[in-house]
């Protein structure tokens, strides 16, 4: 625990300065996209005062000094009160992601450690067999797979499976049909439509992920503790498992937490050509329609999210490996 | 003292309960037959035969057929012909080892020794079938306990590895998974092998443990909590929980300190005696195979030159590289030390050897060394040399490299200041025996030659241009090191065997350096010695100005390092100059030796061009690496470990100083190699009058180049005087564990 | 530096895949190079029929708006390339600047950079990229190239920053103060020439990153629609709804040049990354 609690101000410090960094970038950016903003949501339907300063103080409205102006958004955050949205008018922003945010968690999670496992598995196996078939297919296979765009992927298989052969549904989070609610035809068929979602995240992550393990096998497999597994007759699967690759995995589960980054990214585009009801999509229609209060705050929950998760895997690595513990 | 005569008469003893142990496993192997060193010492004596022997030897005492003519039992493991090559991609092809054939019978205890490269730890790894790609066993048999191991596949190998062969590796330090608890480590042993689970496994472990004598508690450790010389325990823990009827320990002691190398052996020794496995000891330490083993190899590019027993090996060897080994190994406490070294370096085993390998750096090589030598049973044992068995005068050519020391008892009683025998340790030097001197430059053209007369002249007459010299002055030094270690301590940092000192109280600073008071004065030059973490190289970093010290006052002339800022550093850095441990990190792999010293002699004496150029010769010359054009333009990977170790030097000299501090400059050098550069430090103090603080663990190499010794332990120091004084007649009780801990030749 | 260089791109045609990725990259500076020769038309004519098929006038078929798909795709090559090359110096440049400096430095400067670099490592590329794109009011080539080389350093400098300090510990760097260099010869001299592999592989990773970060901004929208690449060309492919039309040339090609580029470039970097560490060496 003390380990935990060690690195919990890095975690404070690092989601301070991502907070900050979300005041800083539309003060930043020449124009002012409060007024942008306000301007494009006064053509939907009349903005009440508090909507209206809610806008300035998340986009910036040169009230008051810039001291003051980072109070107050401070303030917001804490309030959760991110102003309206524009797009989804006149909905709140914080309702229209807080609808999103369960959509991507459950997909981008679920497959993340998916791609995460199997690539590890993989990448272990090709490592210990290597120079085999299984090595040399997986290592030059994964070098390509790991080069497509995501959302390019995405496409072929949304022309393939989804459009060609029509074994998957091509668009949205569930179907017109059903209506949301803890039901099975609901779950049934949100789940069928997440499937291409899923699966284009599993095989553009999965490649990445082998790779990097297998390299590690490959130092540790040089190392003196393995070869003295060896010697003492200890079984393969063994020294493979338990001494190899418990040790290969330490690295990774390192390059998961700043990987992570990368991985939401590429999920978001998939969201994107998917039309799936998540925060990627989300973001792409805030883009398009330059819904900047969604955007900005659609921003600070994707980072700040992130770094939750880096801090979870942070602790799990803690588990993992006896020497950064205490 | 090792190697006590009651402790042979125990192996004795050994030997036979061996037999009766394993007699059972041994006569179930019926169809083995005579070992294969029968067949081919007969072979050999054809080809013998065959070589016309310009002036026949003395009569080759021909033993009963066979490699040990006096063991009539079954040898437990067995290789004949032994082939092991290195097959690297884009790289020549290695022949590591050649032809070997050996036999180790049970419970008795062999050492294999020889520099690095020679293909012992290959042939270690060959005999247990541990070798990896690239190497591969490309001939020959090795035959254990009357199976063929050669031809066993993975499946069957495991299961043969229990009661069968354990290893113990190289610097146990990582041969323990990190992140698995030492209990865990147990576990997968005994439930893979003997099929015991849990609390009973644990027993078993606890029991293991005791056996090298470490405390139940230890279980519950990650390897990372652990000293060096406890994890290597831990290993012959491990291994003996195999049931093993032989155990190589390769190298098993080389990374760790040497009180703790001492007390490690010791527990090897017993429990071979108690257990009564057959062990093959592999290791460059001659002195520490000598006094351990009953029988020693001595292997030299991938052949196994000499077998004999160790006491007859000590007593007198047959090959001359086994007598020049041997010379390299002395007695710190005796009146008369000297060192000898073998010039050159091993040969590049990638090439096909042309006659006896050893050939090139033999002092005594005859027309007849260009044919392979046979290999000859002399005795109880075997020699591959045309000479053999000629005897071997310890070599006149050998005599000129070694260093004499400042003369056994005239030191003693002396204080720092004991001229006279610098001067008589000179006059033996230069004035000496003339053939020695200019012998050793005709044997080694470039290695290690002596600097001759004239260059000694010119560096003493700089010498004398600088301003006047100065002493290193130190006074109440501390140095303090805030503990932000995660793991449990350093390793190695106390002497091992004290075992409940595992859960260790964690203080938040530690006293690397505890109030060191010494003068360093112009032209001396003083020993720091102790074991590993006594503070000796914090010591030396401070003085060398690459640390400030806590508090205390370390002073040359006007400069004190304690308050100079970082940019007066340089200013410092012409005066005191630092030889570094390891040649290999020492020098930056993309430079070349010119550019090294070049840029040293452009920045602290602000020479350019031509000056700078004739500068840097002189250097490369002084430090003997001649041709000194064809070295300028070498990069470190193109040099041998003891050249480097030169360029070091030189570099060091090119800001002409006035203090040399030398840490640990030969430890990582092979026993060869390391009387050259310390004839080198040496010669160098005396003819250019730099004083040199020389950092070491190794006493015999600090009685040969110190005059004055200081012996430090846990940042204090315990005693001092003139280093014939200390290491003779010792007062701390530190001291004399130091002293003891110095394995013994025969 | 030269020779380390040198030898490195000696050992690096040794290997059989950096060869592999090295020829396919140098076939796609070819074909930068020569795509006014190579194309059969224009890439911005828009004088042809829209949305044909592949015929023989018209390998890939023609876009939405009537251009030669063939014609764009070559001209394409010469954006991506120009972003990955750009972002990746680019990046790399800030990578080595940040991470060396980091890694050398002792005191408040090494712990400033340090937690920059950790915060641009966790923070997601691709959503900073968007956001900044969607500010920046003008949206060209080199919008995108400062965008992704913004958002591309961290990984190099922490690499980097982690290699210079083994580096500074060890013997060499500190015989190089004994004799007298000083702290910038040291880094650049000393230090940096030990590291060319190490930047040749952060700069590769950069750009295969950069790569694919230009074809994702593209994609979206958030280039510059009018500029000919192969995010834009998949961009308006999927506008026009290309899959569902049967034209999926359109989006195939582009497409599948992406990745083949990319995948050059980490091929490149994995005969590197084998230099480094040679237990990853092909037998």
């Amino acid at each position: 625990m003390r380990y935990a609690l060690r690195r919990l101000p890095v975690l404070v410090v690092t989601l301070w300065a991502a907070i900050t960094l979300n005041f800083v970038l539309p003060r930043m950016m020449p124009g002012t996209p409060a007024d942008a903003a306000l301007g494009k949501i006064a053509g939907q339907g009349p903005v009440t005062a508090s909507q209206r300063r809610a806008i300035e103080v998340m986009l910036g409205v040169p009230h008051g000094s810039l001291l003051s102006q980072y109070w107050q958004y401070l303030k917001a955050i804490a309030e959760g009160n991110f102003g309206i949205s524009y797009t989804y008018f006149p909905e709140p922003v914080s309702k229209v992601i807080g609808a999103a945010l369960p959509w991507t968690l459950a997909l981008v999670g679920t497959s993340t450690v998916l791609a995460f496992t199997t690539g590890a598995l993989l990448g272990v196996l090709a490592a210990w067999r290597r120079g085999s078939r299984l090595d040399s297919v997986a290592t030059v296979g994964c070098t390509f797979m790991t080069a497509f765009p995501y959302f390019w992927t995405a496409l072929l298989l949304l022309y393939a499976l989804g459009f060609v052969l029509g074994w998957f549904p091509i668009r949205g989070g569930y179907s017109s049909s059903v209506s949301p609610g803890w039901d099975w035809t609901f779950a049934a068929s949100a789940l069928r439509h997440s499937v291409l979602p899923a699966f284009t995240i599993l095989i553009s992550g999965l490649g990445g992920w082998l790779l990097g393990m297998r390299n590690n096998m490959m130092g540790v497999l040089g190392e003196d503790y393995v070869t003295f597994a060896e010697a003492n007759g200890l079984p393969a699967r063994t020294v493979a498992l338990r001494y190899a690759a418990r040790n290969a995995v330490l690295p990774s589960a390192t390059a998961f937490g700043m990987a992570l980054g990368m991985v939401v990214g590429g999920s978001l585009l998939t969201e994107v050509v998917f039309g799936y009801p998540g925060i990627g999509y989300l973001l792409y229609n805030a883009v398009v329609n330059e819904d900047y209060p969604l955007m900005q705050a659609l921003f600070l929950v994707i980072t700040v999210s992130v770094l939750l998760a880096n801090f979870v895997v942070d602790l799990l690595y803690g588990f993992l490996d006896p020497r950064v513990r205490r | 003292m090792a190697g006590t005569p009651g402790e042979l008469g125990a192996a004795g003893g050994r030997r036979g309960d061996g037999v009766g142990g394993s007699a059972p496993g041994g006569s179930g192997a019926p169809g083995v037959g005579a070992p294969g060193t029968d067949g081919t010492s007969s072979g050999s004596g054809g080809r013998d035969g065959a070589v016309a022997d310009p002036q026949p030897a003395a009569p080759v005492v021909e033993g009963e057929p066979g490699g040990h003519p006096q063991r009539t039992q079954q040898p437990l493991l067995f290789a004949s012909g032994l082939d092991v090559v290195y097959e690297p991609a884009g790289a020549p092809v290695v022949h590591a080892v050649r032809g070997v054939d050996l036999s180790i019978d049970p419970g008795e205890m062999v050492g294999l020794v020889g520099e690095s490269g020679c293909g012992k730890s290959t042939l270690g790894y060959a005999l247990t079938r541990l070798l990896r790609p690239p190497a591969r066993i490309t001939a020959g048999r090795v035959v254990f306990d009357g199976r063929d191991v050669t031809a066993l596949d993975q499946g069957r190998l495991r299961t043969m590895r229990h009661r069968g062969f354990a290893v113990v590796l190289q610097s146990g330090m990582n041969a323990l998974n990190p992140v698995r608890t030492i209990d865990g480590h147990f576990a997968d042993v005994l439930r893979t092998h003997r099929r015991v689970r849990g609390a009973a496994a644990r027993q078993v472990a606890e029991e293991l443990l005791g056996h090298v004598e470490l405390a139940p508690t230890v279980l519950d450790r990650f390897p990372h909590e652990l000293s060096g010389g406890m994890r290597q325990r831990v290993v012959i823990a491990l291994a003996l929980a195999l049931q093993p009827k032989l155990v190589v320990f390769d190298e098993p002691t080389t990374a760790l300190d040497v009180l703790v190398q001492r007390a490690v052996m010791d527990t090897i020794a017993r429990l071979q005696a108690e257990v009564g496995f057959s062990a093959l000891v592999i290791s460059h330490d001659l002195g520490l195979v000598l006094g351990t083993a009953d029988r020693a190899w001595v292997m030299y590019a991938g052949r196994i030159v000499e077998r004999r027993e160790s006491a007859a090996l000590a007593g007198a060897p047959l090959h001359p590289y086994s007598a020049a080994l041997l010379a390299c190994h002395g007695d710190p406490t005796a009146d008369n030390v000297q060192l000898g070294g073998i010039p050159g370096s091993p040969p590049d085993l990638s090439v096909p050897p042309q006659g006896c390998s050893f050939a090139p750096r033999c002092w005594m090589k005859e027309p007849v060394c260009r044919n392979d030598p046979p290999e000859r049973v002399i005795g109880t044992g075997t020699v591959a040399c045309h000479l053999a068995p000629r005897k071997l005068v310890v070599p006149r050519a050998l005599e000129a490299t070694v260093l004499a020391s400042t003369a056994g008892g005239m030191g003693v009683g002396q204080n720092s200041t004991d001229g006279t025998a610098t001067y008589d340790g000179r006059a033996a030097l230069s004035a000496g025996p003339g053939p020695g001197a200019s012998d050793g430059p005709a044997l080694s053209p470039g290695a290690a030659a002596a600097p001759d007369g004239a260059a000694w002249a010119v560096r003493r007459r700089r010498s004398l241009e600088r301003v006047e010299p100065e002493a290193l002055v130190l006074q109440d030094v501390v140095k303090q090191f805030r503990t932000a270690r995660r793991t449990g301590g350093r390793a190695g940092g106390r002497a091992d065997g004290a075992w409940p000192g595992v859960g260790r109280a964690r203080s938040s600073t530690v006293r690397a350096v505890d109030g060191v008071s010494l003068s360093l004065e112009p032209g001396h030059a003083v020993g720091l010695v102790g074991a590993s973490g006594s503070g000796k190289t914090t010591l030396g970093r401070m003085m060398a100005g690459m640390d400030r010290p806590s508090s205390g006052t370390i002073r040359l002339g006007g400069l004190r390092v304690e308050t100079m800022r970082s940019r007066d550093l340089p200013r410092y850095w012409q005066r005191v100059q630092m030889v570094f441990q390891d040649p290999y990190a020492g020098l930056n792999p993309v430079h070349t030796v010119g550019y090294a010293i070049g840029r040293a002699l452009r920045n602290h004496q602000r020479l350019r061009d031509d000056r700078l150029r004739s500068e840097l010769h002189r250097l490369l010359e002084v430090v003997g690496l001649t041709p000194s054009g064809q070295f300028s333009a070498k990069l470190p990977h193109q040099l041998s470990g003891g050249q480097r170790q030169r360029v070091v030097i030189a570099r060091a000299l090119a800001a002409k100083p006035q203090v040399l501090v030398a840490d640990e400059p030969v430890s990582m050098l092979d026993v060869s190699l390391r009387a050259g550069i310390l004839r080198l430090l040496d010669e160098l103090r005396r003819d250019t009058g730099v004083s040199l603080l020389y950092i070491t663990h190794d006493l015999l190499s600090a009685r040969l180049v110190t005059d004055h010794l200081l012996v430090l332990q846990k940042g204090r120091v315990v005693e001092s005087g003139p280093t014939a004084s200390v290491l003779r007649s010792p007062s701390h009780s530190y001291t004399k564990q130091l002293i003891e801990a110095i394995p013994v030749v025969a | 530096m030269w020779r380390t260089g040198r030898k490195l791109v000696g050992t690096l045609w040794a290997d059989r895949k950096a060869r592999a990725g090295a020829s396919i990259l140098a076939l796609f500076v070819l074909v930068a190079v020569l795509a006014p020769v190579l194309s059969p038309y224009s890439p911005t004519a828009t004088s042809f029929a829209r949305s044909a098929p592949a015929s023989w006038s018209h390998p890939l078929g023609t876009t939405g708006s009537g251009q030669d798909a063939l014609s764009q795709l070559l001209f394409g090559t010469r954006v991506s390339l120009l972003v990955g090359f750009g972002a990746g110096l680019a990046a790399t440049s800030l990578a080595m600047l940040v991470g060396v400096v980091a890694g050398y430095v002792r005191g408040p400067l090494e712990v400033v950079l340090g937690f920059l670099t950790n915060l641009f490592l966790v923070i997601p590329g691709v959503p900073l990229m968007i956001v900044l794109a969607a500010y920046l009011p003008s949206r060209g080539v080199g919008t995108v190239l400062v965008v992704v080389s913004v958002t591309g350093w961290a990984w190099g400098a922490r690499v980097l920053r982690a290699q210079t300090t083994t580096l500074a510990s060890r013997e060499f760097v500190a015989a190089a103060r004994m004799a007298g260099e000083g702290t910038w010869r040291i880094v650049w001299h000393e230090i940096v020439p030990n590291m060319v592999s190490l930047l040749a592989a952060s700069f590769f990773a950069a750009s295969t990153a950069a790569v694919l970060a230009e074809a994702a901004l593209e994609f979206l929208g958030l280039g510059n629609p009018a500029t000919i690449s192969w995010g834009t060309m998949l961009f308006w492919a999927e506008n026009s709804n290309a899959l569902l039309t049967g034209q999926w040339a359109l989006l195939v090609a582009p497409g599948l040049c992406i990745a083949l580029l990319a995948s050059a470039m980490s091929l490149v970097n994995f005969g590197i990354d084998a230099i480094g560490n040679p237990k990853l060496r092909e037998r």
